[in-house]
């Protein structure tokens, strides 16, 4: 079975999506239909369990709901195999707001994982990207440790760089501020920035706790409800 | 899951057989060489003690020309399989089932699928595939320990010539006893790592879950594993009634 072709994101849809979680609880989302914006840094906000980090998972396809569909482009999610989902699955890079790193590989393992596993380029290429970012986020002292030899700071900044690491064209950005420090935080914005400038990143959704980095990122509001989303067109910042 | 994962492992075009053989490897280090001294004393142990006993009995009985053959039934056929397989339920299904639990809880699985990496061909095959691999190696170490090392540690009670031992043992050896060697001990590889695998993937996101899966795993494969060989031997042994007109 082969991977579909995929020549970037032009729609996201959701038609009378529901999702409830298997362990039980309340129905996250009901008859959910919305069109999802492109093209913009998105902070996705809501109450407090309100969805939104589920709504990132759904949009990364890490999750499926259990009725409804997601289209990506013509290409409805939820009938799609792993295989057949993957082209589309490199062009996004997604990060976790807790855990999430390879436990049992050092840091520069973990960002060359994607990298090497889909031979995105040669072991050379991999380590000096990996090394790049090391020493512009400035642990490159702590590259060749494993994720519990260091920080929870630093464990969650290696998984919001390897996020970026296969250069996707849709971010989707779980909390990706909170513990990495106010330097690394700045650096990471400034990222998305470089990013967007060079075309290579097009898309980023994202959720925070703290609202002065959406402000610095320019973003359009998605307020998240059990039916639907309301976009607040006007940027956070204002 | 067994087609599944080899499924997706043979569909992955990316996964390299760089990438596999790294974690066969691994598997193969942990689960068969780090079990070889404790597969060992077992063997010793296990040889020993059905030689020792089963010498005397059939010398009492007259019958000593026959130990090749008790041997062969009883440490190739049946005590063989049944030990190593427990054995690598005890020290690799349980950290089997653990590990890929934790993987859940810490989000790895869901990372690895975020990055484009199928779990059921990059965790999941190569565990099953290095645990079949070295359960056959155990295995048959286990044999070789037990029948000339149990020898040896029986050699002190008994006057048994070695000599007489060997031929006995080569001449009771047939081309069935491979065949029931690979069947019942690649079986039961396949099934205690597929259930360990399957029981550690259950885990949704707590860790309270890890210990209650890994438990499962353990019982589960105990079970289907035992059944599995009492199951095998007792056709086994029906065909041999049935081919010499016993049994209709």
């Amino acid at each position: 079975m082969k991977g579909v072709a995929f020549d970037g994101f032009k729609r996201l849809r959701f038609e009378s999506m529901s999702f409830v979680y298997e362990t039980g609880g309340p129905l996250v989302f009901e008859d959910f239909t919305a069109d999802l914006p492109l093209g913009k840094n998105v902070f996705v906000t809501g109450s407090a369990g309100s969805g939104q980090s589920t709504l990132l998972k759904i949009l990364a396809v890490l999750v499926q709901p259990q009725s409804g569909r997601y289209y990506i482009n013509e290409f409805n999610t939820t009938e799609m195999s792993l295989e057949e989902f993957l082209p589309i699955r490199l062009k996004i890079g997604y990060s976790f707001d807790l855990g999430g790193l390879m436990v049992n590989r050092t840091l520069r393992e973990n960002l060359m994982l994607p990298l090497l596993y889909h031979k995105i380029c040669g072991d050379e290429e991999a380590a000096e990207r990996a090394r790049k970012l090391a020493e512009e986020f400035g642990f490159k002292g702590q590259l060749d440790m494993r994720p519990a030899m260091v920080s929870g700071g630093l464990r969650k900044l290696i998984t919001v760089l390897r996020a970026f690491i296969l250069r996707p064209e849709m971010a989707i950005l779980d909390d990706p501020f909170t513990g990495i420090g106010i330097d690394a935080a700045r650096k990471v914005v400034r990222l998305i920035h470089e990013r967007r400038e060079t075309g290579e990143l097009k898309h980023v959704f994202l959720t925070s706790r703290d609202g002065s980095w959406i402000r610095e990122l320019d973003c359009v509001t998605l307020a998240v409800g059990r039916h639907s989303i309301e976009l607040q067109e006007e940027r956070a910042a204002s | 899951m067994i087609y599944l994962s080899f499924r997706a492992a043979f569909y992955d075009q990316a996964q390299g057989l760089r990438t596999v053989c790294g974690v066969v490897s691994a598997q193969i280090y942990f689960t068969g060489w780090q079990a070889m001294p404790l597969i060992t004393v077992l063997a010793l142990a296990t040889g020993g003690i059905i030689i020792l006993q089963s010498s005397l009995q059939l010398s009492l009985l007259g019958g000593a020309s026959m130990i090749g053959n008790l041997l062969v039934v009883v440490v190739v056929r049946e005590v063989g399989p049944l030990i190593t397989a427990l054995l690598v339920i005890a020290r690799s299904g349980t950290a089997v089932a653990s590990e890929i639990g934790n993987m859940r809880v810490n989000r790895e699985i869901e990372a690895l699928e975020a990055m484009g990496i199928n779990p059921l061909s990059y965790i999941v095959f190569p565990r099953i595939l290095g645990g079949v691999i070295s359960l056959l190696c155990l295995a048959f170490f286990f044999n070789v320990i037990a029948l000339t090392g149990g020898f040896m540690v029986a050699r002190v009670t008994t006057d048994l010539p070695f000599a007489f031992y060997m031929d006995s043992l080569l001449q009771a050896i047939a081309i069935e006893d491979v065949a029931l060697f690979f069947l019942k001990n690649g079986f039961s590889g396949l099934i205690i790592f597929v259930v360990a695998c399957y029981q550690g993937l259950l885990v949704k996101q707590s860790p309270h879950e890890v210990p209650q899966v890994t438990t499962k795993a353990v019982v589960n494969a105990i079970i289907y594993v035992t059944t599995f060989n009492l199951t095998v031997t007792a056709l086994w042994y029906l065909n041999q009634l049935m081919r010499l007109g016993l049994w209709r």
